[in-house]
């Protein structure tokens, strides 16, 4: 079985490298790139053609709800979780696209590859 | 010069992502990172911090344990200013925490540690003594001081509220006084004197019975200190 190519996005460097270290933690994950605002998770989603995008909600420019909904409406759009520090039963994803919401605080190996499960 | 912060998260993703931002702040010092309480009171220990940055919720309950920790190190090492980080606006939580004394003592919602000019602030406010509320606990706090300051209960004595207690578990008179170890007459000088209190004097006294359980019972919230049936 081929590893799932996970794209991070995240305006914040150390949070970048956190999540990369869980998805590289995760058995059967890996990282594929990482991206820095919105619209740069576009240009890398199309060039990159990830499995899975793990999405900041909060970014400079288009947020990362508005992101999901650009990436997720492309034919074979990756699949998208959208993260943040709300908590889960606090967030709405519907309608973005999202295949679910993660709490940051809640982000390790086992979420997500239960999320994965779920949602693939 | 730097503030020296110790950091207690049980969550890898927010320890080390807030951990990285500290370590690029050169406001912070970041001397030691901790998984829980444990931890995070050898670390201080070892370290004397300025100032502790904690998790509310941490193992092994998942409760109150950041709390309980800002309130054990403020009272141990009272150089050591103590920032606590919850997920939600928790009134009650922030309420304990204050309850003794501010000075010292912040409490952050974790959806602004990403804004790293307020996490610094707040670390520096409470690492000289002073103290940080987040804004939205404090709006909650003061909800929640003019709701106790303009209870109807607030005029009755300790004992009054433990009779109207009694009538909204649905007790008889006989069988407050029997819970509470009082005559009936007692009891009875107890309600008329509730009813005077919530101006319930013109009802009739079934009426009167039920607004005055009404009341407690809005005023408490719904449970408030009601005793268990049987209890």
């Amino acid at each position: 079985m081929t590893d799932v190519r996970v794209l991070i996005v995240d305006d914040q460097e150390p949070f970048r490298l956190a999540m990369a270290a869980v998805v590289e933690e995760t058995a059967g994950f890996v990282v594929v790139g990482m991206a820095t605002t919105g619209e740069e998770s576009l240009t890398a989603a199309a060039a990159l053609l990830p499995d899975l995008v793990l999405m900041d909600v909060n970014l400079p420019g288009i947020d990362g709800v508005e992101a999901t909904r650009r990436l997720t409406s492309a034919a074979d759009a990756p699949v998208v979780f959208l993260l943040s520090t709300y908590d889960e039963d606090e967030f709405d994803a519907a309608g973005s696209g999202a295949a679910a919401y993660v709490a940051k605080a809640a982000l390790g190996p086992d979420r997500l590859s239960e999320a994965w499960s779920t949602a693939s | 010069m730097a503030v020296r912060v110790v950091f207690a998260d049980d969550s890898f993703l927010v320890r080390e992502g807030v951990a990285g931002l500290l370590t690029e702040t050169p406001e912070v010092e970041l001397v030691a990172t901790a998984t829980n309480p444990v931890e995070l009171h050898a670390a201080v220990e070892a370290h004397r911090p300025d100032a502790v940055l904690t998790d509310i919720r941490m193992p092994p309950t998942f409760t109150t344990e950041g709390i309980d920790a800002a309130k054990r190190i403020r009272a141990e090492f009272p150089e050591t200013g103590v920032l606590v980080l919850s997920q939600y606006i928790e009134e009650q939580y922030a309420f304990d925490l204050l309850s003794e004394g501010v000075a010292g003592l912040g409490y952050l919602l974790k959806e602004r540690v990403s804004q790293v000019d307020e996490l610094v602030g707040a670390l520096e406010a409470v690492a000289r003594g002073g103290s940080s509320l987040d804004p939205k606990v404090v709006e909650g706090l003061m909800a929640r001081k003019t709701s106790q300051e303009s209870s109807p209960l607030l005029g009755l004595t300790e004992r009054e509220l433990e009779v109207l207690a009694e009538l909204a578990a649905g007790r008889s008179n006989a069988a407050t006084a029997s819970a509470l170890f009082m005559s009936d007459r007692a009891v009875e000088k107890h309600i008329s004197s509730v009813f005077q209190k919530l101006d319930l004097t013109q009802e009739s006294d079934v009426n009167r019975r039920v607004m005055a359980v009404l009341v407690f019972l809005e005023a408490t919230g719904g449970a408030g200190n009601r005793p268990q049936p049987g209890g």
